[in-house]
């Protein structure tokens, strides 16, 4: 196989705070190919925003980062301690949830596209401006020409978020993550964003990571998945092997939690019970445990690390969906009608297939 | 355009509504023959003639020909029309550049304004310029190197430094600089440019200094809060470099508080700048105001006043246009 | 410029630092509490009479029969620091009581009405502020005589029109809210809504605005006595100022004026910071954060 475009191993970053050492990032390790997408889903505390900070070389002073990432066969870690300004913003860039708090509002959009066309191509002013014209239009922004004049607040909320598109693309990149680029955005519009971006990336051979709570969201577009918690990995593989063999409960609630088009009608949606932990305080045992339906005694004390169940999926998990340890805890559950966490097996009723 | 238009009538009614109050103020505070005539005034000329009075010496008049001048002065300043008329006549004269005459050398007033601004003005332009000299490369220092060392420390001494009085700060300067290390001249040199500029650094400083000190205050804040937004992130994801985010990101959005209290600032530097002139000894338009209050010279008074106060709305009308254009989103709703 | 700028990780992630009134802030107060005493105890205080000549030789730097020294004309600088401290804070204080009830009222008035009200009493603050205080204040002075009360009243007509903006912000911002509604629907008559519902709240920033305001015009008056238009009996800091400022007594006795600038200085400093942080500390409160 040839070297990926983008290696990270053993990814950790922690930062200082008051209270302690705040574990972000705990241990992640993935390879993305050139032109590959790879989607990143989480709930918000997961630790894949901080994932793309850690490779964009946006964290704060004082975070703590250990592992290794490599970009080409170089090591970026080493490039944020040199200030390598070239890199960023050329190679690697990207995109934001909130286009309305990244763009600039007292400068023009022209302005803001043109800026890393001047600064890391050198293009002269006019260059820069008819480049940008360009790139409008590439991201299918009707009359380019007179948007680049406007101010952001001039323009509506999808509009914009196609302009910070248009920015992370100007220098050609090679990698673009897209932390919940449609999040902010109305539901319809949504979908074009997605689209544009599949389409963008097919055109330029680039690759991206996508980033989303939404499984949806990678299904159809993402070529590997990975699926974290708490910071860590729980379960990490190609997207049709996720879908049809998923094997952590995590994924599998995360799925229930999406509405289908073939549910019977009134049926409910199972929320996930419980809130993320408090990622200072983790404790032992799997950080899951506490809202795992699979849960059983060992969970509670002894984290289970990433395996490889198959070649190109890994699972972190004492009991996995589809296994026999699996089948076991559920039904011990299912019968005690409590976990080993305490969490009352009754609020998983009536899901779709009337699981419990 | 209309609303160009609005502005200038509202700056208009609100100058004429100054100098109303000001003349107001003279004339029926004071007494309105006094301003003109002087102290000639205070002689009961009716009792004079009348014979009751012998000794005018005692009133403070001198002949029976200061009765004259008295009924005189009545008819020829119209002293006898109700106030909105007079105010009227005054302003007719004002635009025509008569400001009256003073009481002191019977000069008149528009003389010693021609005389007295200028330096007044060269004085609160240094100070500004000091001012924002020190204060903008302050602020983008201390805010980037937030909560730290140097940051902390800036934050004390601009506090200290705001706690200070003018002309407290203007003592201390003029005992060390003039008094004991004996650097700058202790009167104003008025030869050439360069003595003039030299003659006014203490005194500019004085001025200065605490503008500087709330000047950087602002801006640091603002620059601090500015480079948390998401804007600032987005560049630093475009790779762009500090300095680079410092100077074309963050900066001038950081500018607004700072640019609104230039405006309200004037206030301020008007009436330190007539301490200031004060303990420095400066001939400016403060130090005649001032002069001229402790004598009772009121047409320097008065003149006096209406150039500052107008002056003064002048500027903060300006600022308000400044400031609209400054930020692209206000220009949409003004 | 290599790192970039360092946040509070408290802040960073949510945490918000319950805000205490702090250290600081109870030493200005005791500072402040200090002084007013002095003041006020002055006649009975075991100190030099300040007006009686040669308590010590002429132009004495400090030593321990003058802990300050004393002036060209033998009088004791401590006895007339202490004795000075008694007009600027007299006028300190009344002239931003009237400030506050005069403009906090017509503040209050105006943001409650609006409409005609609102516009008349807006017209009328900005034409006051188009003077800069200092020049209105002198004008003031200048006509109406020097004497303590005029002076103290002066001053408190100049902190009128910034009080009465604040205050006009402050009730437009509350009477927008919902509790001020519901009192009407209640059948509150606008008298009552504006005491009970509205001046509390509106009372809150002119708390601190108080010890800030007072900050402020002792500052005034003392510049209005080194012009030589502060009160013509007795004598304030700011008189002390200008009578020790002369070239030659400078020369001569740099501590004539000196320890009276000192004086302003630190009380100033003082009040200052205590109504600083009484500011940011109703602030938080009121916001609903912090962990109080």
């Amino acid at each position: 196989m040839a070297t990926p475009l983008l290696s990270v191993t053993d990814l950790q970053v922690g930062f200082a705070t008051e209270r302690g050492l705040l574990r972000a990032v705990d241990g992640v390790s993935f390879d993305l190919a050139e032109g590959q997408t790879l989607g990143i889903v989480g709930e918000s505390g997961s630790g894949k925003s901080v994932t793309a900070k850690t490779l964009m070389n946006l964290l704060p002073s004082y975070a703590r980062v250990e592992g290794s990432v490599m970009f080409d066969g170089r090591d970026v870690r080493a490039m944020a301690a040199e200030r390598e300004r070239h890199f960023w913003g050329v190679e690697m860039t990207m995109v934001f949830q909130d286009p309305m708090t990244s763009l600039n509002p007292v400068k023009k959009v022209g302005e803001q596209i043109a800026e890393s066309l001047r600064v890391h191509l050198k293009r002269s002013r006019r260059e820069a401006r008819d480049d940008a014209g360009d790139l409008l239009q590439q991201v299918g922004i009707p009359e380019p020409k007179k948007r680049l004049t406007q101010y952001p607040h001039e323009l509506s909320g999808g509009l914009r978020q196609r302009v910070v598109i248009a920015m992370a693309l100007a220098c050609s990149p090679r990698l673009l993550i897209a932390d919940e680029p449609t999040t902010a955005l109305d539901v319809t519009v949504q979908k074009h964003i997605l689209d544009l971006l599949d389409e963008l990336r097919e055109e330029r051979g680039m690759a991206m990571i996508l980033i989303t709570h939404d499984l949806g969201v990678v299904k159809g577009r993402a070529d590997q998945i990975m699926v974290m918690y708490a910071g860590r990995t729980m379960e990490q593989a190609d997207t049709a092997t996720l879908f049809s063999e998923m094997r952590h409960p995590y994924t599998e609630a995360l799925l229930e939690t999406i509405p289908r088009v073939d549910m019977a009608s009134h049926s409910r949606l199972v929320p996930i019970p419980g809130s993320p932990p408090d990622a200072v305080d983790l404790g032992q045992g799997c950080p899951f445990a506490e809202r795992c339906r699979y849960c059983s005694a060992s969970c509670l004390i002894d984290q289970p690390s990433l395996e490889q169940h198959r070649q190109g999926h890994a699972c972190a998990c004492h009991a996995p969906v589809g296994t026999d340890a699996g089948a076991a805890a559920h039904a011990a559950n299912h019968e005690t009608g409590v976990t080993p966490a305490g969490l009352d097996m009754g609020t998983f009723a009536t899901a779709v297939g009337e699981k419990t | 355009m209309i609303v160009l238009a609005r502005r200038l009538a509202q700056l208009v009614a609100v100058v004429l509504a100054v100098t109303f109050l000001a003349f107001t103020a003279m004339n029926t505070l004071g007494d309105p023959l006094f301003n003109v005539v002087g102290f000639v005034a205070a002689v009961d000329c009716d009792a004079v003639v009348a014979g009751e009075i012998e000794d005018i010496s005692s009133q403070g008049g001198t002949t029976l020909g200061d009765c004259v001048v008295v009924a005189e002065a009545r008819e020829e300043f119209h002293l006898n029309e109700p106030l909105p008329i007079r105010y009227g006549r005054w302003v007719g004269d004002l635009i025509r550049g008569d400001f009256g005459t003073s009481f002191k050398n019977r000069i008149p007033v528009s003389t010693v304004l021609a005389d007295r601004l200028p330096k007044s003005l060269l004085l609160m332009g240094m100070a500004e310029v000091f001012a924002v000299a020190l204060s903008v490369p302050w602020a983008i220092a201390a805010a980037y190197r937030a909560n730290r060392a140097m940051d902390r420390a800036s934050t004390i001494g601009a506090f200290g430094m705001l706690a200070l009085p003018n002309f407290a700060l203007g003592v201390i300067l003029f005992y060390f600089f003039v008094v004991k290390w004996q650097i700058f001249p202790s009167r104003f040199e008025d030869d050439n440019l360069a003595l003039r500029l030299k003659s006014l650094v203490l005194p500019a400083l004085t001025l200065g200094m605490p503008l500087a000190a709330t000047y950087f205050r602002l801006l640091r804040t603002d620059l601090i809060t500015t480079l948390q937004e998401d804007f600032v992130v987005m560049a630093k994801a475009k790779g762009l470099s500090n300095r680079w985010i410092m100077f074309r990101h963050a900066l001038r959005p950081s500018l607004f508080s700072m640019v609104t209290v230039f405006g309200l600032n004037t206030a301020a530097l008007i009436g330190g700048a007539l301490i200031v002139e004060q303990v420095f000894s400066i001939p400016g338009l403060g130090r005649a105001l001032v002069e001229a209050s402790i004598r009772d010279d009121y047409p320097v008074v008065l003149g006096a006043t209406v150039v500052i106060a107008t002056g003064f709305v002048i500027i903060n009308f300006a600022v308000d246009l400044a400031y609209s254009y400054l930020d692209p989103r206000v220009r949409r709703e003004s | 410029m290599d790192t970039p700028p360092q946040v509070d990780p408290a802040e960073q992630f949510g945490v918000v630092v319950a805000r205490r009134l702090g250290f600081g802030f109870w030493i200005a107060a005791a500072w402040i509490i200090i002084i007013v005493t002095a003041a006020a105890l002055a006649p009975w205080l075991p100190i030099a009479d300040p007006n009686e000549t040669g308590v010590g030789g002429r132009m004495d730097g400090p030593g321990w029969s003058n802990w300050f020294g004393t002036d060209s004309n033998g009088r004791d600088m401590f006895a007339r620091t202490i004795w000075g401290a008694r007009v600027s804070l007299i006028v300190g204080f009344f002239s931003v009581l009237l400030g506050i009830c005069v403009g906090g009222t017509l503040g209050m008035i105006a943001g409650y009405f609006r409409g005609i009200v609102d516009r008349i009493i807006s017209f009328s603050v900005f034409v006051l502020l188009a003077y800069p205080g200092l020049v209105l204040a002198l004008l003031i002075v200048g006509l109406a005589g020097q004497t303590l009360p005029i002076v103290a009243m002066t001053l408190g007509i100049v902190a009128i029109a910034p009080i009465a903006r604040l205050s006009r912000a402050t009730t437009l911002a509350y009477s927008e809210r919902e509790f001020v509604a519901a009192a009407r629907v209640l059948g509150a008559t606008d008298r009552r809504i504006m005491v009970r519902e509205l001046l509390p709240n509106v009372l809150i920033p002119m708390g601190a605005l108080t010890l800030l305001g007072m900050a402020i015009t002792i500052v005034a008056e003392g510049g209005l006595a080194f012009l030589g238009l502060s009160v013509e009996e007795g004598f304030s800091w700011g008189k002390m100022i200008v009578l020790g400022s002369s070239p030659r007594t400078l020369r001569e006795g740099p501590w004539v004026a000196m320890f009276p600038i000192g004086a302003m200085f630190v009380t100033v400093l003082a009040l200052n910071f205590a109504g600083d942080r009484l500011r940011e500390y109703f602030d938080v409160r009121e916001l609903g954060i912090g962990a109080a």
